[in-house]
């Protein structure tokens, strides 16, 4: 018998749930959602995002990343 | 024809004819070749989310337009001769260009929100009555 009894609660992909929020690499204010302080993305096990949504997300967070709507890395603090 | 979606960053330091010309200019490039523009924004000045050209902020310009490929290489030669714009990205959006259908499937889209929009409230309303039963 198992000592331990790890309970997972189901995670849901919130892109699924909220079909009226697109992911859009312009949209910044739905990718930020999606992005630790440092401006790495966060894993889809943390979340439970869908594979196809993670994919679009990922997608998009590179696509702002090249135009400089998001960071690549860390909030920029400027030259001292 | 091919629809593409263009976002350039321009230099903050400009005025508005500066970047209006900068935008007539790209916009001839288009149309010159038999494109379309279907929509011009200009966001403004935004600060950008780290320096570019030692610039920290960038006045943004968005374009969703029908082109040629041509054009758009075209267009982004210019870009890059251009040293008042610090950057610049055109995405693909479609691999054809028909107005009527991008119209049709605007359409289709505020109709499935509507619709989806109207079912959240019928199902409130369902909610609320069962627990009044």
């Amino acid at each position: 018998m198992k000592k331990k009894k790890i309970f997972h609660r189901r995670k849901v992909c919130r892109f699924c749930v909220d079909q009226d929020m697109v992911i859009d690499y312009k949209d910044v204010r739905v990718l930020k959602g999606s992005l630790t302080e440092r401006g790495k993305i966060i894993p889809r096990r943390i979340y439970g995002t869908c594979a196809k949504h993670q994919r679009q997300l990922t997608d998009a967070i590179k696509r702002a990343r090249q135009i400089a709507l998001l960071p690549y890395a860390g909030p920029y603090i400027g030259p001292y | 024809m091919r629809r593409y979606e263009t976002i350039s960053i321009i230099k903050p330091a400009l005025g508005d004819e500066e970047i209006g010309a900068i935008n007539q200019r790209s916009i001839s490039i288009i149309e010159g070749d038999g494109g379309t523009i279907l929509n011009t924004d200009k966001w403004g000045l935004k600060t950008l989310a780290y320096p570019i050209k030692k610039e920290q902020q960038g006045y943004y310009v968005y374009m969703d337009f029908g082109a040629t490929p041509a054009a758009v290489t075209e267009m982004e030669r210019q870009f890059k001769i251009d040293d008042r714009i610090l950057k610049f990205m055109t995405v693909k959006l479609d691999d054809v260009f028909d107005p009527a259908a991008i119209q049709a499937q605007a359409d289709a889209k505020a109709k499935a929100a509507e619709a989806r929009a109207q079912k959240r409230r019928d199902d409130d309303n369902d909610s609320d009555n069962d627990s009044e039963d």
